[in-house]
């Protein structure tokens, strides 16, 4: 009894001491926080992997500068980065976290459209302005005035890919293999069809073949495909997908195009895919081989450091965290209230005008969408992915 | 430490049987000192520490050093900053710990004269105190912070989805799969009832019903879509209840994939892309009552006659049959019933987050429930409520760790699987009378109930 009351006695006062060290710290008052709410963990680790690595080569940029300069003081900034899991409910209690509990100034995120629109809501409701750079659903900025997001809708990437192929091919006939179960391919293979029909009529698109996230065999709806005479088919997959659809369709002997969307755009693409994906295109943001400029700079940069060739969210993320920085740089000043720097903050990145980012010129509309152009990339004989052509709204 | 080595392997158990036997000691000792303390004793007690924290929280954080109050007891800011463990544990001791444990202890005369009385009251009216109380602390608790206000949202959520699987898992001793499934249908059911009648959609059209009625109506949105849910439990239990075990979790598995395929394929209800715009009616209040009837209704269930038929059939279905139980009545009163409470505790679910996608309902949200359930401990009440708490605040609080996060809860619930294999609190009965009545062993009641007689 006493032994144990001495070591309660003693770890309390031991306690009071190290608290009064570490208490004499005081935390600085003129710091900016941002908040980045990535999937690091769950379905697509490496897009929260590519988000985390973006934000923070940006900070080190910060730092070097010594913080952000606003109404003429430096704010030193500071980034709270939280994983969403790449579910819902972490979504919204990452966001309720950051804004309420670590106070941020904006949040740049979550990047799947199944956190960002429930996560929008959660931002617009207090009133912090919210960039996703990757979530494609409309309903992420949809009458919520706080939220943004960097990357071009698929209503306007559809129409983008038909273009592009009635004027570099010439087909007519197309056909078009997606995931029924993922909101994204869905939505962007309805808006491919709606624009290919448009151009050639109703029927020319000859076959609209859907399967089911986490199917690995595509041999049934494949050979459809090919028996329905499609000159080329249109595949608006994630990576991992992209391989096996490519690599299935060569074996059953299928020898024409396959035309991909700004899903293809990973890193893992070319490696899981290997030659099978070479000479293939697709629409993206952003074409990483061949860039000049800003873009090779922070390719080169990313490379160097990570070891591999960023993809387009790690690029959108780079582009967005730059319009967060441009906005709270174009603020009059930080008054310290949160409310209201969340208010002017809000203010100036609706105000941006021809940003220039690495993955584009953009300008914000009334809904909190950029207009920005779209690229069409080659994957090169070497597997690298090449700039072909631009395309502009 | 370093002459353990040295020491032979007896000596070595005599050390660690030493070391055992002085922690027991310790544990014995506290147990015995606060084993007087009623309930209403804890809840003073706590009610005293949050309202502290209301009042001079903040002043007593700033003066630690810490940023702000500690959120999550400090576990979200320690993982981060691990240079604050200290003040964290000294904020802990201060605002929590000592207020509660001392006001337990020293109010122990007046919390077990007190709850004697409440006890001579209908048992339901000393509840309902009882309840408020607990309201009144979680209301208090979630004013710091927002953050707090949707943890407790979600994690009294978790409570009704646990104990409802916990129905089958448990009680019944089956291993559903489907309970996603039943989640879905419910968050649908009920999502659609709401945005249907009292929101301007662009999907649905403008409101049927005036919105001003809308907040009376959502207990009913939630039946219907825990309705529906019985509805498609119904529909599986046709077929599955030929098969046990093993063929129950395939089949009940086939089902939780049929549905996410089904609304995936609905375009009306907005397929793939989800539902959005649901009201903003699953508020604490209203959520907190919702987990108050479920576990008060399916702790008498199992208390039930049904109940009771229904660990028979668990335990030997050839035996119960013999004894004139019903068995196949009995697990598909069971099975709908459970999917009730599922159906609501997704149509709470698609109203906290407003919005829902298929997507959410599938392998990850079972795994999340299963984890919960046997976590907390098969066949009790109290073990689904400890699973669902202690699994979400452990999940929130190692957030900051990331991918490790993924490896530390699994190999948890394998050691708790290991030494505890039906959970941590599993078999319990839940009797709201022995848990709310004084604690004291009172000289005067026994002579009381001696004088009566």
């Amino acid at each position: 009894m006493k032994a144990l009351k001495i070591i309660l006695i003693g770890t309390l006062i031991l306690l009071i001491g190290v608290t009064a060290v570490f208490a004499g710290g005081k935390k600085e008052v003129d710091v900016i926080t941002i908040g980045v709410n990535a999937p690091l963990t769950g379905d697509i680790p490496k897009v929260g992997e590519g988000t985390k690595f973006a934000a923070q080569m940006w900070l080190e940029d910060i730092n070097e500068a010594g913080g952000i300069e606003v109404g003429g003081k430096k704010y030193k900034v500071e980034l709270v980065i939280e994983d969403n899991e790449s579910k819902a409910e972490s979504a919204v209690k990452v966001n309720t976290k950051l804004i309420t509990e670590d106070e941020v100034l904006v949040i740049v995120g979550p990047q799947a459209s199944k956190q960002a629109v429930p996560s929008g809501e959660v931002a617009n409701n207090y009133e912090t302005p919210m960039v996703s750079p990757w979530s494609t659903n409309p309903k992420t900025t949809k009458n919520r005035p706080y939220v943004f997001r960097g990357c071009f809708l698929d209503p306007f990437q559809g129409p983008v890919v038909a273009n592009f192929i009635k004027e570099e091919f010439g087909f007519t006939k197309a056909a078009v293999l997606y995931d029924v179960a993922s909101d994204y391919p869905k939505g962007l293979a309805e808006f491919f069809k709606a624009a290919w029909e448009d151009l050639y009529g109703p029927g020319s698109v000859v076959a609209y073949e859907s399967f089911t996230t986490g199917d690995a065999d595509f041999s049934a709806q494949l050979t459809k495909i090919i028996r329905s005479g499609a000159e080329f088919f249109f595949s608006p997959q994630y990576y991992n997908e992209v391989a096996l659809i490519v690599q299935q369709a060569h074996q059953l002997g299928w020898d024409r195009p396959i035309v991909g969307s700004d899903s293809w755009g990973s890193a893992e693409t070319v490696e899981l895919c290997g030659k099978d994906c070479y000479g293939l295109f697709f629409s993206t943001h952003y074409a990483a081989a061949g860039a000049r400029g800003a873009t090779k700079e922070f390719i080169d940069r990313y490379n160097a450091k990570h070891g591999y060739v960023p993809d387009d969210v790690a690029a959108l993320t780079w582009d967005v965290m730059h319009i967060v920085e441009e906005a709270i740089k174009s603020c009059a000043e930080l008054t310290g209230d949160l409310k209201k720097d969340r208010k002017s903050v809000r203010d100036a990145i609706a105000k941006i005008k021809e940003f220039d980012g690495i993955t584009g010129k953009m300008t914000f509309t009334e809904d909190g969408d950029p207009i920005k152009c779209a690229v069409i990339v080659r994957i090169s004989d070497a597997g690298e992915f090449e700039f072909y052509k631009s395309v502009c709204p | 430490m370093e002459t353990q080595n040295s020491k032979s392997p007896t000596e070595k158990t005599n050390v660690l049987n030493t070391i055992r036997n002085s922690i027991n000691k310790v544990l014995n000792l506290i147990r015995n000192y606060f084993s007087e303390v009623p309930l209403l004793g804890w809840f003073i007690g706590t009610l005293t520490a949050v309202s502290l924290e209301q009042l001079v929280g903040r002043l007593i954080a700033l003066s630690l050093g810490l940023p702000k109050i500690p959120v999550l007891f400090g576990f979200v800011t320690i993982l981060k900053h691990p240079y604050l463990i200290p003040s964290t544990i000294l904020y802990m001791l201060v605002i929590y710990i000592l207020p509660i444990v001392s006001i337990a202890r020293l109010t122990v005369p007046i919390t077990n004269w007190l709850a004697g009385k409440l006890l001579v009251l209908p048992i339901f009216i000393s509840v309902i105190i009882h309840l408020g109380l607990l309201y009144l602390i979680m209301h208090l608790w979630s004013g710091i912070s927002d953050y707090r206000v949707l943890m407790l949202r979600f994690i009294l959520i978790a409570v009704i989805a646990t104990l409802s699987l916990n129905v089958v898992n448990g009680y019944m001793g089956e291993f559903s799969c489907s309970h996603p499934g039943f989640m879905a249908l419910g968050a649908y059911g009920a999502s659609i009832c709401t945005v249907v009648l009292f929101v301007d959609d662009s999907m649905f059209g403008p409101a049927l019903l005036p919105p001003a009625i809308g907040p009376f109506m959502f207990p009913i949105a939630l039946i219907v879509g825990g309705c529906l849910a019985s509805v498609g439990a119904f529909l599986v239990a046709i077929p599955s209840f030929r098969t046990r075990g093993d063929y129950l979790a395939i089949v009940s598995l086939a089902f939780t994939f049929i549905v996410k395929s089904l609304i995936e394929n609905l375009e009306i209800i907005g397929g793939a892309r989800g539902l959005s715009s649901q009201p903003n009616w699953a508020n604490l209040p209203s959520i907190f009552i919702c987990a108050v009837a479920c576990v008060w209704i399916i702790n008498n269930f199992v208390r039930s006659t049904l109940g009771k038929a229904l660990n028979a059939v668990r335990d030997d279905e050839l035996a119960a049959n013999v004894m004139t139980v019903n068995t196949r009545r009995t697990k598909m009163t069971a099975f709908l019933f459970a999917a009730f409470w599922a159906g609501v505790a997704g149509g709470l679910l698609a109203h906290v987050l407003r919005y829902v996608n298929p997507g959410t309902f599938g392998i990850q949200k079972l795994a999340e429930v299963l984890a919960m359930v046997y976590f907390g401990g098969l066949n009790s009440i109290q073990g689904s409520i400890l699973g669902a708490i202690g699994f979400n605040i452990l999940s929130e609080a190692l957030r900051p760790l990331a991918i490790y996060k993924w490896i530390i809860i699994p190999s948890m619930l394998i050691l708790i699987m290991i030494f505890r294999p039906t959970g941590l609190l599993a078999f319990k009965e839940f009797d709201v009378k022995k848990i709310i009545s004084p604690k004291q062993k009172q000289k005067k009641e026994v002579q009381n109930v001696i004088a009566s007689n």
